[in-house]
């Protein structure tokens, strides 16, 4: 225990820069990777048959090939593009947008079959109804169908970002320095690797719980505004 | 042709894949009407009047709505589905929103009608069905029968030419049948045209005006409910009606 300690207090900037960016990376990803999700839920539940079977092949391709292979494959496969150069909050933004990419691309799978899961979820009886009353399609998504598939999606998102801070330590893997690049390098200096793995457990679990109390909090809003 | 008829069906068919389920059926159905379909499960009444309001989409035949062909490319569903209402056996209220606003939400959404306008029409509406106390509540906190009078209420907000039934009263606990019909019944009184498909007997036989058997996809046998009820010609119809009268 004293060592866990010993080496924080030695080398607590290193963790802590690398928490910075495994934060900022997660935060940028989340984003994308919902919105990516909307599209492709969108394109999944469209009634034009080419779209739905893109969106289809897309959740299929993206869910069942590991992750840090379509890293890599992002990685290469676009390095054709000129990335802006310079930093943000530390972090080089040539190697951290293709990072980015591949892991928004990648949450983009998850999130679309969970709106598509929570659409679907909404008895589909309420539907007709509201196609009965005169609603076009998009009415009957927007004011009936969508309000009460959040509540089924919310929960679900909240996980998915759970998981998706978790996966974010495979960007060491493109040199990006996040909390486990980090910790390799005190791994390195201190030739003691346990008590280095277990001060970065104990800060992914930190985040994630108070990630969780946050999106907790959101959906009691959420459930009061209902009513 | 007769400027009264609203619905004009001509050999409409319907397949669901391979299996036709409606064989080709001719009706006129005229302002006033009150017409009840009777028949086996699984003879193709929810079809039948579904294909009415086109959430199925027939396969064969036309329909004529008021002159106007509703299988043509150019008739908007959404724009039929605004003259003819909707129930449905398992009432299919809007669980989001509150009793009031599921009578609205069409008339806001689809008629455009200001806010208070809306308002002001589903409350009187709520009140003719004895619900105006519930406007601010939400369905979970319903019984089936005031379910079910409210989605009569949202159907009739939107003025239809037509209602459609679908076994209204099957999915209702049986002391709630009698408040539910009782609204049904008034409607009807009053001269709204509808299409009820039920399988309460002594319902049909009171507010029909003419009664149709449905058997095998297609109307076996037709008629006012004195010649069905009292005189059914087809040995089907006889059978089903034995089979019905004696579970009652
Ligand atoms: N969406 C569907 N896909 C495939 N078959 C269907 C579909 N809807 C109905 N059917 C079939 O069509 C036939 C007629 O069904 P329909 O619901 O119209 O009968 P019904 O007379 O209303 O019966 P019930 O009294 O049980 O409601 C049935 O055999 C049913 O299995
Ligand atoms: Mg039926």
């Amino acid at each position: 225990m004293s060592t866990v300690a010993n080496i924080f207090a030695n080398y607590y900037q290193y963790f802590l820069r690398g928490t910075r960016t495994t934060i900022v990376v997660s935060l940028v990803t989340v984003f994308f990777g919902a919105l990516v999700g909307c599209v492709i839920a969108l394109l999944r539940i469209s009634k034009f048959k080419p779209l739905s079977a893109f969106a289809k092949l897309y959740i299929t391709v993206l869910r069942g090939t590991p992750l840090l292979v379509q890293l890599y494959i992002v990685y290469y496969q676009l390095n054709f593009i000129h990335y802006p150069s310079g930093q943000f909050l530390g972090v080089e933004l040539a190697r951290v947008i293709p990072c980015i990419i591949a892991l928004s691309l990648n949450s983009g799978a998850y999130v679309a079959e969970i709106i598509r899961a929570g659409i679907q979820a909404v008895d589909f009886g309420q539907t007709e109804a509201a196609l009965s009353c005169g609603m076009t399609y998009p009415q009957c998504m927007w004011n009936i169908v969508l309000p009460q598939a959040i509540k089924n999606i919310l929960p679900a998102i909240g996980n998915e970002f759970v998981t998706m801070v978790k996966e974010t330590s495979i960007i060491q893997y493109l040199g990006i320095s996040d909390l486990m690049y980090n910790n390799g390098i005190v791994v390195t200096s201190t030739y003691n690797p346990l008590p280095c793995y277990y001060i970065s457990a104990l800060i992914y679990l930190t985040l994630n719980i108070v990630l969780g109390k946050g999106l907790n909090i959101f959906e009691m809003r959420l459930k009061q505004s209902e009513r | 042709m007769n400027g009264n008829v609203l619905f004009d069906i001509q050999g409409l068919k319907k397949n669901f894949g391979e299996v036709e389920v409606l064989k080709g059926i001719d009706q006129k159905i005229e302002k006033g009407e009150v017409v009840v379909v009777i028949g086996p499960s699984g003879s193709g009444k929810s079809t039948f009047i579904r294909c009415l309001n086109l959430l199925e989409e027939p396969t064969g035949g036309k329909i004529f709505f008021e002159g106007v062909d509703i299988m043509s490319k150019e008739t908007r569903a959404n724009l039929h589905r605004e003259k003819v209402g909707m129930v449905f056996q398992q009432f299919n209220l809007f669980n989001n929103l509150s009793v009031l606003d599921n009578v609205t939400v069409s008339l806001r959404k689809v008629k455009k009608m200001p806010e208070q306008q809306a308002k002001d029409k589903a409350m009187a509406l709520l009140a003719r069905v004895g619900l105006a106390d519930r406007a601010d509540s939400y369905p979970s906190q319903l019984s089936g029968g005031q379910k079910q009078r409210i989605a009569i209420v949202r159907a009739m907000a939107l003025d239809p030419d037509v209602m459609l039934f679908d076994e209204p009263t099957s999915a209702l606990d049986p002391e709630m049948v009698g408040e539910v019909l009782k609204v049904i019944r008034d409607l009807a009184s009053e001269g709204v045209t509808m299409v009820v498909v039920t399988h309460e007997m002594g319902f049909a036989r009171n507010v029909a005006t003419r009664v149709l058997f449905m058997d095998g996809g297609v109307i076996a046998e037709e008629g006012t409910p004195e010649q069905i009820f009292d005189h059914p010609q087809n040995p089907r119809t006889q059978d089903f009606l034995s089979k019905v009268i004696n579970v009652i």
